[in-house]
C-alpha cells in the first residue's frame, strides 16, 4: 500500500509540474475574492483592521489548503468515458484523487507559508501567538476540514455517474457555502439564524472552525461541538462515498466503450 | 459600421436559431440566474447587517451598483466568454485561416461570432436590480443623470470589450482558455462594490491601473445623480485607450502568428 502510494505520489507531482502556470494562476487568483471582502470589511470597522487582516489572509491558506476539485475532474472524465480506465485500475480511484490532493495541497504550502513569513515582518498582526496545543488543534481541525470538503466534493463527483449537471449543482452548494463556511464573513459578524444554521451543515467545519482556532476566536464550547461536528460528518461523507460508489459502478455505464 | 451592425444581426439570428433546438434547458438557466442575483444581494444584506453604509454609499446605491454590475457581467457571458474557447480551437487547429480570409475585421469576427443567449437573462435581472434600487432610493434621475449614465456606460463597455480582447489575445501564446477567463473574473470581481471603499494605492490602481472603478462605479454614480464631468470624461479616454491598446495587440498577435496547418 505504501509502495503504491508512494509510485501515485511521485507520479502526480511530476504532472503537477506541466501546469506549474495554470496552477499559480488558480492560486494567486483565489486570493482576489477574500481580499475585497476583507477592504470592505475594514471599511465597516476601521478600528479592527488588524484581525481582519490576519482573518483574511488566514483565510486564504486555509482555503487552499481544504480545497477540492474532485468533481469537476470526474464529471469531465466520467462524460468523456475516460473514468472507465480508472475504474478497471486495481488501485481504487480514490487513492490517485487524495495523492492528487497530498501533491497540489503540499505546493501551496510550500508557496504559501513563505509568503506568509515574510509578510508577517511587515504586518505585525500576522504573527501569531498560539500555544502548542492550539496548534495541534487547529492542525487536527485543518486535517478534518480537508477531509471533509475533498469527501463532499467526491461524492458529488459519484453521483455524476447518475446525474449529469452535477457540477452546476455543485457550484450551487459552493455559492451557499460563501456565506456559511466563514469566507464572506467571520463567523461572529453573521445574523444570528445563520450561525445556527451554520452549526449543523458541514460548510463550516471546512473553514471556518480551522480559522476560528488559529485566530483564536473558538472557545472550549465552541472546541467541543466544532470537533464533534467535523468528526460526525467526516464519518457520513466517507460513509456515503463508500455505499455511493458501489451502487453507481452498477449503474455506470461508459461512454464510447 | 452599418456592415458591421448587419453582419451582428446575422450572427444573432443564427445563434439564437442554435439556441431555439436546447428549449429545455431554459428553465434550469433561468433558475441558475436568479440563484446567483439572490446570493449577490443576499451578500451586500450580510455587510448591511452591520453596517448602513459602505464607502458613503447606501443600501440602495449599492444595490444600483451591483445591478450594473450584473448586467455588464451578462453581456460579457452573452457575447464574449462564449469566444475565447474558439478562439483557441482556431489557433490549435489551424482554421484561423478560414477566418483571416473572410472579408471581415478579423477581431470582430473572433470576439463576436459566437453567442449564448439565455445570458440575456442576466442583463434583464440586472436592470430589474437598478430598477429597484432606484425605487427603494425614491430617486428619479434626470435627463441628466440619464445623459452621463449613457456616455458612462458605453465607455465601459468598450473598457470591458477592450480588456477582454487583451486578455484573449494571449491566447496566441498561453493555451489554457479557463486559467484566462478565471483571471478576468478575478479583476472583474473588484468591481462588484463601489470604489471609494478602497483605500490608498488600491483605488488609485483600480482607477487608472485596472480601471474597474470606471466599469461600474462611474455609470452608478451618474445614474444617482453624482456625475462628475472629469470622472465621465476620463472613462471616455480610457476607453478609446485601451480600445487601441486592443486593437494593437491583435493585429501584434496577427503578425506572428503562423498557422499551424502549413
Amino acid at each position: 500500500m505504501l509502495i503504491k502510494y508512494r509510485a501515485i505520489l511521485r507520479m502526480k507531482f511530476v504532472e503537477m509540474f506541466s501546469y506549474q502556470l495554470s496552477t499559480m494562476v488558480w492560486m494567486f487568483g483565489t486570493m482576489v475574492q477574500p481580499l475585497i471582502t476583507m477592504m470592505v470589511w475594514m471599511n465597516i470597522y476601521p478600528d479592527q483592521g488588524d484581525t481582519f487582516v490576519l482573518y483574511f489572509i488566514a483565510l486564504i491558506v486555509v482555503e487552499r489548503l481544504t480545497s477540492a476539485w474532485d468533481v469537476w475532474e470526474m464529471d469531465r472524465q466520467i462524460r468523456e468515458g475516460t473514468f472507465s480506465y480508472q475504474i478497471v485500475r486495481p488501485f481504487h480511484p480514490v487513492h490517485w484523487a487524495i495523492a492528487e490532493n497530498i501533491v497540489y495541497k503540499g505546493l501551496f504550502l510550500v508557496v504559501l507559508l513563505p509568503c506568509w513569513i515574510v509578510l508577517s515582518f511587515f504586518i505585525p498582526s500576522l504573527q501569531l501567538h498560539l500555544p502548542a496545543s492550539g496548534w495541534g488543534l487547529f492542525l487536527a481541525a485543518l486535517l478534518l476540514g480537508a477531509i471533509i470538503r475533498f469527501a463532499f466534493s467526491y461524492m458529488f463527483g459519484i453521483l455524476g455517474f447518475w446525474m449529469t449537471k452535477v457540477t452546476a449543482v455543485y457550484a450551487m452548494f459552493e455559492t451557499v457555502s460563501l456565506f456559511i463556511s466563514g469566507r464572506i464573513a467571520p463567523f461572529s459578524l453573521l445574523p444570528p439564524v445563520v450561525k445556527q444554521i451554520s452549526t449543523f451543515l458541514p460548510y463550516r467545519y471546512m473553514i471556518g472552525f480551522p480559522l476560528e482556532i488559529l485566530t483564536g476566536a473558538a472557545d472550549t464550547r465552541t472546541l467541543l461541538t466544532g470537533f464533534a461536528g467535523s468528526f460526525i460528518w467526516a464519518v457520513l461523507l466517507i460513509g456515503a462515498i463508500v455505499w455511493l460508489w458501489k451502487a453507481g459502478l452498477k449503474k455506470n455505464q461508459a461512454v464510447g466503450g | 459600421m452599418r456592415r458591421y451592425a448587419r453582419i451582428f444581426k446575422e450572427f444573432f439570428r443564427t445563434c439564437l436559431v442554435e439556441e431555439l433546438e436546447y428549449r429545455s434547458e431554459f428553465v434550469g438557466n433561468l433558475f441558475s440566474s436568479l440563484f446567483g442575483i439572490l446570493v449577490s444581494i443576499l451578500m451586500v444584506q450580510i455587510f448591511f447587517y452591520q453596517t448602513d453604509e459602505l464607502g458613503g454609499w447606501a443600501y440602495a446605491d449599492v444595490l444600483i451598483l451591483l445591478g450594473i454590475y450584473n448586467t455588464l457581467q451578462g453581456l460579457v457571458d452573452f457575447a464574449l466568454r462564449p469566444n475565447m474557447p474558439r478562439l483557441l480551437l482556431h489557433i490549435r487547429m489551424g482554421t484561423l485561416d478560414y477566418v483571416l480570409t473572410k472579408p471581415v475585421d478579423s477581431m470582430f469576427f473572433v470576439s463576436l461570432r459566437h453567442l449564448v443567449f439565455w445570458r440575456l437573462i442576466d442583463v434583464l435581472l440586472g436592470m430589474g436590480l437598478v430598477i429597484y434600487g432606484l425605487l427603494q432610493k425614491h430617486f428619479m434621475p434626470s435627463m441628466l443623470d440619464v445623459g452621463f449614465f449613457f456616455i458612462s456606460i458605453m465607455a465601459a463597455l468598450l473598457i470591458i470589450y477592450s480588456l477582454w480582447m487583451l486578455l484573449m489575445t494571449t491566447a496566441f501564446w498561453v493555451i489554457r482558455m479557463d486559467d484566462l477567463s478565471f483571471l478576468f473574473n478575478s479583476f472583474f470581481e473588484t468591481a462588484r462594490f463601489p470604489v471609494t471603499m478602497y483605500k490608498g494605492w488600491l483605488r488609485i490602481a483600480l482607477t487608472y491601473v485596472v480601471p474597474a472603478a470606471l466599469i461600474t462605479f462611474t455609470p452608478a454614480s451618474s445614474l444617482i445623480g453624482q456625475w462628475n464631468v472629469r470622472a465621465t470624461f476620463a472613462a471616455v479616454i480610457a476607453a478609446v485607450v485601451f480600445f487601441w491598446l486592443a486593437r494593437r495587440f491583435w493585429r501584434f498577435a496577427l503578425a506572428n502568428y503562423t498557422s499551424a496547418s502549413s
